[in-house]
């Protein structure tokens, strides 16, 4: 069901699964992301929120799920990515953002371009940046509070005031 | 808000998905495919990716 539990929606920190850095826990700001396209979806995957980076990626591996033939594609880049480049070619799909609350099956969704990679190294990792994630929500990350907020992308404005206007 | 903890030892190789609730690994398979299908429609399981051998780099984000 979408659309019915209210924000902000809160996701407790989750362990990666590269095990340690200097002998302690590696912890991410993780949420459960799916994609659909057309009558086909994913089951729910770990998305990882990264604000440095610029676009959503996935892997390649989801078009098979979803039956999307990358040959049609919305565009090409290459990226720099863990010392190597690889290109994303770009398809719009739905996301879907689920609940923290898995109870619920509530999700938020909308459209987006997603950049499919590849070899990408690590399967079922879904990376959501700034164009078509962190442009759709407000998210307040705290590794102190071993917690992230995801709310309307108004709430900055509302919170802190319009800092630029367009 | 305490981070949940998931214990991967014993899965190097191999891709994961998670009860995304406790934190346990419910599905394991070398075939990211065989993962990404069994998790498809399962209440509260959710595909978290491959588990990297203890001797592989650590990736900053995923860069």
């Amino acid at each position: 069901m979408a659309e019915e539990h209210p924000h902000p929606w809160l996701y407790a920190y989750r362990e990666d699964t590269q095990s340690t850095r200097l002998g302690g826990r590696v912890l991410r700001p993780f949420v459960p992301v799916s994609l659909a396209y057309g009558e086909e979806s994913t089951g729910q995957l770990v998305g990882l929120v990264d604000t440095g980076a610029d676009a959503i990626l996935a892997s390649d591996l989801l078009t098979e799920q979803l039956e999307i033939d990358l040959d049609e594609n919305e565009g090409e880049t290459s990226h720099a990515v863990g010392g190597r480049v690889v290109t994303a070619r770009y398809k719009t799909v739905i996301l879907r953002l689920h609940s923290s609350d898995a109870e619920t099956g509530d999700y938020r969704e909308w459209q987006a371009q997603v950049g499919f990679i590849e070899g990408w190294h690590s399967d079922g990792l879904v990376l959501l940046g700034s164009v078509g994630f962190l442009d759709r929500f407000t998210v307040t990350a705290s590794r102190f509070a071993q917690a992230i907020a995801v709310e309307s992308r108004d709430a900055f404005d509302e919170r802190f005031g319009a800092v630029f206007s367009v | 808000m305490e981070a949940i903890h998931t214990d991967f030892t014993g899965y190097e190789g191999q891709y994961v998905a998670i009860d995304w609730r406790t934190g346990e690994i419910v599905l394991a398979d070398e075939d990211p495919r065989v993962v990404l299908e069994q998790a498809k429609g399962r209440n509260h399981v959710v595909v978290h990716g491959r588990v990297p051998y203890a001797d592989e780099p650590l990736y900053v984000g995923l860069g």
